[in-house]
């Protein structure tokens, strides 16, 4: 008996559109934005009172006029052999290789150590062992390997943003519910199937997670690399001002560093959304 | 037919002993039969699905579907759960087309099949929304249009209605019956409930625990007249269903010394 030909006779349809399962949307985001935006409005109030009062000296803390003059001087003549935009490239590009060169290597590696226990037992131990490591204790070694370039800068950022992602992607793939695979191993998936259209999936938000993760270790050891060895960078910005107690250019550096964490967090969360909105449901 | 001949299961518990979760079980489930296996907890009635749905290995004994053993999940065996595994990321539809996917049926093909099964289920408004704005009852529903949308030749069903509350379930044992008695599958259905194994099953197989036994059977056709009227009230006052639902009662609280005496 097939099921097309009971089709007409079927049973009642559910009319009412009952109120979603879920809890009810909390408008958490939106209503939090009005007490941020007064905050940093306060803060940066503060720092004009402050300085504007005297209670620092402006060697220690500049007026934020000062540094608003600052800014677009850095931005139109440069400082330390370079632009604002100059260091701010050096700096994005250094972390766009990085992130690339974890995305590419880590995805693939963090699925097959989720997947198989021998890519896992092989790999674990000495992921764990550097991950564990402060990337600037190793830098200098990165440094004799592979001189004082762009490769050794590019390779400790990478290593610090493989390996979030790399344990993401394993945590991904050991969070699919048994009963997931179960249910479509009985709907006839295969082994490729049951990749691509259960676990790879399931695995998403975890990855996503790892992501945002790996963006944060990257910029942090991006900017400690360069206080120490580069002829560029934002980081590299800071430290030549902070030798001539160029505090205004330090606080310049500062900020724009801190606007791009900010960046690059919201970013994520807005790809989050997009990507995964089913994160934390079912 | 699925016939189960001397199946048994066995675990290493943390102790050491050994778990019999099933003990020399054998059973027959004929096409347009729905077969029902009630019990308390950990008497082996979800272990029994686990090993036809082919998710765990027998340590003895056979299960063959139309002659053929079984020894891995597959998509001749539909599964519905307790907990429902709809895919969060997929709406209803994609949700009921998933087997057929897998089968590699094309996109419009699938759709269209889908549509129909969400018909059969009375969710045909619901195919574009995702799972996880449906209430519990109507993912079970988009469940079992999920396990009948690849035609499996038996429905294995877990205890699909026990984390329902009562109203919905009686509503979903309805859809239940009238799905049976418009598609004819072999149904095996695992419940605690023994109003819901009386309603639901032309065989009724109670199970012990420790180790895991068929200790009765019974027939019964409750369901055809439930198929038909859609009211559980006359079925539940019938008799014959009173008598028996005492029957089986007594079967699951008698002491477990005193049950070795096989009625069957």
């Amino acid at each position: 008996m097939t099921l097309a030909a009971n089709s007409r006779t079927s049973f009642p349809p559910a009319t009412a559109p009952r109120e979603p399962s879920s809890r009810p949307r909390r408008p958490a985001s939106t209503s939090t934005l009005g007490i941020s935006l007064v905050t940093l409005a306060s803060l940066i109030a503060l720092w004009f009172f402050a300085a504007h009062f005297g209670w620092a000296s402006p060697l220690f803390l500049p007026s934020p006029a000062e540094v608003l003059t600052q800014f677009s001087a850095v931005a139109a003549d440069g400082y330390a052999n370079g632009t604002l935009l100059d260091h701010m490239l050096a700096s994005l590009g250094r972390i766009a290789a990085a992130l690339g060169v974890g995305i590419v290597l880590g995805i693939p590696l963090g699925l097959l150590m989720g997947l198989n226990r021998w890519v896992k037992g092989i790999f674990s131990v000495p992921i764990d062992l550097y991950w564990g490591l402060p990337p600037l204790a190793y830098l200098p070694l990165l440094i004799i390997w592979l001189g004082i370039g762009e490769t050794s800068k590019i390779v400790l950022l990478s290593l610090s943003t493989f390996a979030p992602i790399c344990f993401a992607a394993q945590a991904g793939v050991r969070s699919v519910p048994a009963e997931r695979i179960n249910a479509a191993l009985s709907l006839g998936a295969n082994r490729l199937q049951l990749f691509k259209s259960i676990i790879l999936p399931s695995a998403l938000p975890e990855i996503m997670t790892g992501l945002r993760i790996a963006i944060g270790a990257g910029l942090s050891t991006l900017v400690a690399a360069e206080l120490i060895a580069a002829q560029s960078g934002l980081g590299y910005m800071i430290m030549s001002a902070a030798n001539f107690l160029a505090t205004d250019i330090v606080f310049v550096g500062l900020i724009v560093i801190a606007v791009f964490a900010f960046a690059f967090t919201s970013g994520m969360r807005w790809l989050e959304r997009r990507l995964v909105p089913w994160k934390g449901k079912l | 037919m699925l016939r189960i001949r001397d199946a048994s299961v066995t675990f290493p518990a943390s102790d050491g002993e050994e778990v019999h979760a099933l003990d020399h079980i054998s059973l027959d489930i004929a096409p347009a039969s729905i077969v029902v296996a009630v019990g308390a907890s950990g008497c082996g009635k979800s272990t029994l699905l686990s090993a036809i749905a082919g998710f765990l290995p027998l340590t003895e004994g056979t299960i063959t579907l139309d002659g053929r053993k079984i020894e891995a999940p597959g998509g001749d065996r539909g599964v519905v759960f307790q907990k429902d595994t709809l895919l969060p990321w997929a709406n209803v539809l994609d949700n009921v087309a998933l087997g057929l996917k897998f089968q590699g049926v094309p996109r419009s093909e699938r759709r269209e099949r889908s549509r129909r099964l969400l018909e059969l289920v009375g969710l045909a408004d619901f195919a574009e929304k995702p799972p996880y704005e449906l209430s519990g009852g109507m993912r079970q529903r988009v469940g079992i249009a999920r396990a009948l949308a690849t035609d499996p030749k038996i429905l294995l069903m877990d205890e699909p209605f026990g984390a329902l509350d009562s109203l919905t379930r009686e509503t979903m044992q309805q859809l239940l019956a009238s799905v049976w008695a418009k598609t004819g599958k072999q149904i095996l259905f695992i419940t605690h409930s023994i109003e819901e194994a009386l309603t639901l099953g032309t065989t009724i197989v109670v199970m012990s625990p420790r180790p895991g036994r068929i200790v009765a059977r019974f027939e019964a056709d409750f369901v055809r007249d439930f198929a038909e009227s859609g009211d559980i009230g006359p079925i539940q006052s019938h008799p014959r269903f009173i008598e028996l639902r005492q029957e089986i009662r007594s079967l699951i609280h008698k002491p477990e010394g005193a049950r070795t005496g096989n009625l069957q």
